[in-house]
């Protein structure tokens, strides 16, 4: 026991970089089996809100610290087994998932988009990744601080942030921006974020997703267990879809990764290496 | 009985049936890593960023290299690294390396300054820049030590994989 707690302490001061080859943390099942309905009881904010403060990764469904949760194929291909199956981009569609709808005249954009393999993607020129996409995405952490009258999202890819007030309207002088204007109500518990005021100049979710300035947001972040939020977003643009645009996705709480700085525009080759490929003749699209 | 990799590389030149033997095994493996990786895509579920490796790189160009780091560059978006690489006619190629930015590096197990220094000698895994030169995204590296760790991405990563965003009518 007392040694069981030695290895417990130890183990607990390893610091959040610790190599991914490190083999997995053992749980320490004896404790949370005895409180099993705790251990998955939502942590409350003061004012008896759910409290959605901590260090998520989106993309993941898997419970435990980032290192345990991606040592197989890792998220991006991050893990340590080379056998294990990799992860596709932010750009790519997820498989089983449906067609989004656009219109026919936006499919054919996405579709060209797709086949310029991503070459005119808005984050090869560093420029912020939009919504949902950021949240969805599972290479980068992201941090959410929730306090009684704003909730604040933080988000190490491109290193943007969005400060949600709740009850709030949005403002009436808003400027399109990359990553829109957020108010948050509660429903329950779920935390409904309604986003507008976007620019044209992101992509939603996958290769050519674009979407037009009339892009209007609803998220609704419900923490289901300690370690999880489901998320669901619905996306709405009479310029571009057909209908509302839903995804569902979920935010696996990363306890110890702290996030980092993400500076896109220091060293940003891309565009750079785009066109001279494409100057030397070398082939990029798919058809 | 298992060639040794010197044996290949003492009878190769002169013998046809070995070289067309190592055409074969070649032709499979990139056969066969070409399948995986179509497998791979298809099983994935989870997502990452950044822009288009798949734009840059050829999946269909598999490249392992054994060389010299020159030099590191922890930057974002990307990182890089450069390897001095023999040939065998005793030239020197220095090779670019691209892969994952600082922050992903470090969460995936890599201390900056630590794991990899200049001098090592380390063997990269990785795909081929589209244009044929010294330039390659690089998969996996492999230490003197026999230690691995993923510097980039899988092959493709960020060209929008197997599936368009939108159905595709015919």
């Amino acid at each position: 026991m007392t040694r069981g707690l030695a290895v417990a302490a130890v183990i607990a001061l390893l610091p959040a970089t610790v190599p991914a080859q490190t083999p997995a943390r053992p749980k320490t099942a004896a404790k949370s089996s005895s409180k099993a309905a705790a251990s998955k009881g939502v942590p409350r904010a003061s004012d008896g809100k759910p409290d959605l403060t901590g260090v998520w990764q989106g993309g993941s469904e898997r419970p435990g610290s980032w290192e345990e949760a991606n040592t197989g194929a890792g998220v991006g291909g991050t893990g340590t087994d080379p056998t294990a199956a990799a992860a596709p981009s932010s750009n790519d569609r997820p498989a089983g998932r449906e067609g989004a709808p656009y219109q026919p005249w936006a499919a054919q954009k996405v579709l060209d988009s797709f086949n310029k393999r991503a070459i005119d993607d808005p984050t090869s020129r560093c420029l912020p990744s939009g919504i949902p996409r950021i949240v969805m995405l599972g290479l980068f952490p992201q941090q959410i601080i929730q306090t009684p009258k704003q909730i604040v999202m933080l988000y190490e890819y491109m290193n943007v942030f969005r400060v949600v007030p709740l009850n709030a309207k949005h403002p009436d002088d808003l400027i399109p921006a990359y990553m829109g204007n957020s108010v948050a109500h509660w429903d329950g518990d779920t935390l409904v974020v309604d986003v507008t005021g976007f620019n044209d100049k992101t992509w939603l979710s996958g290769t050519g997703t674009f979407h037009s300035d009339e892009l209007h947001i609803t998220e609704r972040y419900t923490r289901v267990s300690k370690d999880r939020i489901n998320y669901e977003v619905t996306m709405e643009d009479p310029k571009v879809l057909t209908k509302p645009w839903i995804l569902h996705s979920s935010l696996m709480l990363r306890e110890g990764t702290r996030l980092q700085e993400y500076v896109c525009a220091e060293n940003n080759l891309a565009p750079d290496n785009y066109e001279l490929l494409l100057k030397e003749g070398a082939k990029i699209t798919r058809q | 009985m298992p060639r040794q990799p010197a044996e290949y590389g003492t009878q190769m030149a002169d013998n046809s049936e070995y070289t067309e033997r190592l055409r074969e095994i070649m032709t499979r493996t990139i056969f066969g890593m070409w399948r995986l990786a179509a497998a791979l895509t298809l099983l994935a579920t989870a997502l990452l960023a950044h822009h288009s490796f798949g734009a840059e790189y050829d999946a269909t160009k598999p490249v392992t290299l054994t060389g010299v780091i020159t030099k590191i560059d922890w930057t974002n978006p990307h990182s890089f690294f450069f390897i001095d690489v023999k040939d065998d006619k005793g030239g020197v190629a220095n090779w670019k390396l691209e892969g994952y930015p600082p922050s992903v590096l470090s969460r995936t197990g890599w201390k900056k300054d630590v794991t990899m220094k200049v001098g090592d000698t380390v063997t990269v895994f990785g795909w081929h820049a589209r244009d044929g030169s010294n330039w390659a995204h690089s998969r996996q590296v492999t230490f003197a030590d026999g230690k691995k760790l993923f510097f980039g991405p899988p092959a493709g990563t960020g060209d929008g994989g197997n599936t368009p965003a939108v159905e595709v009518s015919k």
